[in-house]
């Protein structure tokens, strides 16, 4: 079809070349008319070739501007001088060129890749290396023989290696085209810190060479600025942590060493910021700069404290409603209501134990977070999820007591467990109250995440008092409906009298139960595998089975119930799976880099950016049930999409600010870039395959629209 | 409402939720490989999947061309049994899948691909076994680092090496050899030494005859069992074809040699 569109256009197309050949003969003389550029050397990586600003070599040119220009296919990458971690840069050997004394091979700014935790410094989709060229002989003739080798990489590395000539008459002129596109990239070289406005303040690099710490001085504020020091070809550095200040004009950043060589030459730093760049060699101060701000020991005002514990303790009592938490209050209330008899002051006890039990469980998660923290371990919201026994035990417990509301069975217990129960109580046992208080707090946590992202970062990161000031604001406003029936028992009388509606009231609550007992049976498919789970679930509705049998006599049934429970307990940790290789994404996940989705929008490409955490459930959900299924996989793996990803599980100060550029102060939290919605569109915090894919259309949407 | 019956009507719709959950739980999914059969060698397949290959010149190298002869040389000795060149000839378990990687140390992508492999290996043992090629593609200090490698495993310290060099750039100075030997204590005089064998030099020329039979174009590349894999993929995808290879049985091309 093409071969015909080329047979049609023929004829016009000779025509116009004449018009445009005539023209040059008059301005030109007419062998000059290709020759500031080489044929290109071409595969699906790369384009390559060698340009000259000039036409040839004018009358006393002592130099000539040059410039290796390439363009690479999608996806393709090429590498800076220093390429980083590893890689390799491209150098040219000159070897049988004429009537050349000296290249200078200049350098235009280079953009980081991180992938897989590699970091890598080159240039993508196009670049030109400017090359400044001195005559040996001013005004005569020269000829370039380029011999290029360089090193071009998308997920596979492939050497390119290949000559270019160029041959350089004596003529005047310039090529315009050429000329611009030279100068365009000579512009992206970095410069001294005249015309950028950068200057180094201080640079440190400590005895054991673990860390070089860097601080730079702009006249102007950064935008997107990166950091890129060189210390020889043995050297290499991790990725920055960049912190700015003073309105933005100053720039700490701390780079650990990979590896270092024994002998160090001169340190070099390139600083890059949007549109321009400058590469200083400062010398090394006595002492490590200090950052302008701590991340992580942020100590906060007291105007700051109360305002997080008030979030705390409003998400708290939002929490009551949540399906998880929901039926815990209600078979306390409906527990009430049964013994309607109970006077006043016993209802008003056992709420405030049940109160009691709320904080207490809070305590002990605020004392073991901060047990865990003096351990140095990782600490996250909502981890006792990810134990497959906790979720056993959890889900036998609801298994049970869904049954139990079913009416499958009453529990009648052994009338020396009733006599002790008494006991223990002064004839009316608080032991049951305070566990429905504990049973509301670990049932609430995984719910919790999604609402209290900001309290909990906040706290994890905080000191002790912190801690304890916002579990204690937590566990009291999930404990208020407790609290209220404590202060008011006579609303206990105010409910309806028992009759049938308790019936159907029990199979709702029930059904409630049944589904979180699921939900958990769900989680623990995805964290211990689908054996285990499948296990666990066997045995605890075995166990709930064996309680409903009517034949069976009372202790051989709960014997039976119990052992199937341990069974169903101990399964799940026997059989989990250390780590299920089918639970890792499908999704090659970039690492999440704000100041990167700009870039990649305005190269056309749509960036799809998830933040997420080890403690949000909510966000495990969004994974399996949306971004790890196609269509929505199949859409992220799409050459022109790039899926970002950051983990907030520990705090982040990077991550929170974005987070709060759009107002929202928890996770889940995702967004779409493209050329249709540079500013981003952000997606609700349950996702649908629907949503994610119509916001990637919108944002993709001036990508078509540039195209046609 | 029969109590016996409703109990039988409750327990089964929790079984059948049970299996509801179960079916939408993550993971589930099976990768679709798209698979295309070679013409030579054999038996032999490629994942087309991704990256196309086409449009290269085969194997273009940094370095000066080696000698076509002993090329050729190597392509002839390691068709005689392609299997056992791409797995060094050692004998697999049944359900042990063999993979056989081609890396170069200073192509970024192949520290991608050679740290998930070895942690794949580790992680399921009796189930993967990986058989390492140096294919140095990119200039001297590339066949420098290789050549290291390899004269190390003569001092079983391969995987040392191996890890060192995945972990730090290699520079070929005589101090940094020194060092190097130091670190990972092995004879620095038997390296050098055997860092130009004749053993070293023909394990390159085999590494670099079994490149240009599969046709690969550049690193990272593996074999794995029967399925040809140009550039970096995904752990998902190794798993998969691994687990393809498993059940189809990858050691019938073996046998055809």
């Amino acid at each position: 079809m093409s071969g015909g569109l080329k047979g049609r256009m023929a004829p016009l197309c000779s025509k116009v070349w004449h018009v445009i050949a005539t023209l040059f003969a008059i301005s030109v003389s007419a062998s000059l008319v290709a020759a500031a550029e080489t044929e290109s050397f071409s595969n699906p990586a790369v384009e390559a070739r060698l340009i000259t600003a000039e036409n040839g070599v004018g009358p006393d040119a002592a130099s000539i501007s040059a410039g290796l220009h390439l363009q690479l296919g999608e996806d393709w990458k090429t590498y800076w001088r220093s390429p980083g971690e590893v890689g390799l840069p491209p150098t040219i050997d000159w070897t049988g060129s004429e009537n050349i004394a000296e290249t200078d091979f200049l350098w235009p700014a280079p953009e980081r890749f991180t992938a897989f935790g590699i970091e890598n410094f080159g240039y993508h989709d196009e670049v030109v290396f400017p090359i400044r060229i001195t005559l040996e002989n001013p005004g005569a003739p020269a000829r370039l023989e380029a011999r290029v080798n360089l090193l071009t990489c998308s997920t596979v590395c492939v050497p390119q290696d290949f000559d270019l000539s160029l041959d350089l008459p004596r003529a005047s002129g310039i090529d315009t085209d050429s000329a611009t596109l030279i100068s365009a990239f000579a512009a992206r070289v970095p410069d001294e810190g005249g015309q950028s406005g950068i200057g180094i303040e201080a640079a440190h690099l400590d005895a054991e060479r673990l860390a070089l710490t860097i601080t730079v001085r702009s006249d102007r504020p950064f935008e997107a600025p990166d950091i890129f020091p060189e210390l020889g070809e043995g050297t290499a550095f991790g990725k920055p942590d960049i912190r700015l200040a003073q309105g933005g004009r100053l720039m700490w950043a701390r780079l650990p060493v990979l590896a270092a060589t024994p002998d160090l030459p001169d340190l070099r730093v390139t600083v890059t910021d949007t549109g321009r760049a400058a590469t200083l060699q400062p010398a090394y101060a006595e002492v490590a700069p200090d950052p302008p701000f701590r991340i992580a020991a942020s100590v906060p005002g007291l105007a700051e404290l109360a305002w997080i514990a008030g979030i705390a303790f409003l998400g708290g009592l939002i929490l009551n409603v949540m399906p998880c938490v929901l039926p815990v209050l209600s078979i306390k209330l409906s527990s009430a209501m049964k013994s309607g008899d109970q006077s006043p002051a016993r209802i008003r006890a056992g709420f405030a134990v049940s109160a009691f039990g709320v904080l207490a469980f809070m305590w002990v998660l605020a004392a073991a977070t901060l047990a865990a923290r003096g351990l140095g371990l990782s600490v996250g919201w909502g981890l006792q999820f990810q134990n497959p026994v906790f979720l056993a035990v959890m889900i036998v417990v609801l298994v049970i007591f869904a049954a139990n509301l079913f009416g499958l069975f009453e529990i009648t217990l052994p009338s020396s467990w009733q006599t002790r129960m008494a006991r223990a109580g002064g004839g009316q046992g608080y032991g049951g109250d305070f566990a429905t208080g504990a049973f509301a707090a670990i049932l609430a946590t995984p719910c919790s995440a999604p609402f209290l992202g900001t309290a909990v970062a906040f706290a994890l990161a905080g000191r002790a008092v912190d801690i304890a000031v916002i579990f204690t604001a937590l566990g009291l406003g999930l404990a208020v409906p407790y609290l209220v029936v404590a202060a008011f028992p006579r609303l206990v009388e105010r409910l309806p009298k028992p009759g049938r509606w308790m019936v159907v009231l029990k199979i709702v609550l029930g059904l409630a139960l049944a589904a979180t007992a699921l939900w958990l049976f769900w989680v623990l498919a995805g964290v211990a595998g689908p054996d285990a789970a499948a296990w666990t679930g066997a045995f605890s509705l075995g166990g709930a089975a064996l309680l409903a049998l009517p034949r069976l006599s009372g202790r051989l049934r709960l014997s039976g119930a119990a052992l199937s429970s341990v069974a169903a307990i101990v399964l799940a940790g026997y059989l989990s799976e250390a780590n299920t290789p089918a639970a890792s994404g499908a999704t090659d996940w970039a690492g999440f880099d704000r100041a990167a989705i700009a870039r990649h929008v305005s190269t056309g490409q749509t960036v799809f950016v998830d933040i997420t955490a080890d403690w949000c459930l909510t966000c495990k959900a969004n994974k399996a049930l949306v971004l790890d299924r196609d269509p929505v996989a199949a859409r992220l793996r799409e050459p022109g999409v790039i899926a970002m990803q950051a983990d907030w599980t520990r705090p982040n100060e990077t991550i929170s600010r974005y987070l709060e550029s759009f107002g929202r102060y928890g996770i889940p939290f995702n967004a779409v870039y493209g050329p249709g919605a540079p500013e981003g569109i952000v997606l609700p915090e349950l996702l649908s395959s629907d949503a994610v894919l119509e916001a990637l259309e919108q944002a993709g949407a001036g990508q078509v629209a540039a195209a046609r | 409402m029969n109590r016996e019956r409703r109990n039988a009507l409750l327990l089964f719709s929790g079984l059948a939720a049970a299996y509801a959950a179960f079916r939408i739980a993550p993971g589930f999914g099976r990768e679709e490989l798209v698979l295309q059969d070679i013409e030579d060698p054999a038996g032999f397949r490629r994942l087309t999947a991704g990256q196309s290959s086409s449009g290269f010149d085969p194997f273009v190298g940094l370095e000066p061309q080696k000698n076509n002869d002993d090329l050729e040389a190597a392509k002839v000795r390691v068709r005689q049994n392609i299997c056992a060149a791409l797995y060094y000839d050692r004998p697999t378990t049944a359900g042990e899948v063999p993979v056989a990687s081609f890396s170069d140390y200073y192509c970024p992508f192949c520290r991608v691909q050679t740290k998930r492999l070895a942690e794949m290996e580790a992680r399921q043992e009796g189930e993967i076994r990986v058989s390492w090629h140096e294919l140095p593609l990119l200039g001297e200090t590339s066949t420098l680092a290789a050549k290291a490698a390899l004269a190390a495993r003569n001092q079983g310290a391969y995987p040392a090496f191996h890890e060192r060099l995945m972990r730090s750039p290699f520079r070929a100075t005589p101090e940094y050899l020194q060092a190097l030997a130091n670190d990972i204590g092995v004879d620095h005089a038997r390296l050098v030494a055997d860092m130009n064998s004749e053993e070293v030099l023909e394990d390159l020329e085999n590494s670099a005859a079994l490149a240009r039979i599969f046709a690969f174009v550049g690193t990272p590349a593996m074999v794995i069992g029967r399925t040809v894999v140009q550039g970096e993929v995904s752990e998902r995808t190794v798993q998969a074809i691994i687990k393809r290879e498993r059940e189809e049985g990858w050691g019938s091309v073996c046998r055809v040699a």
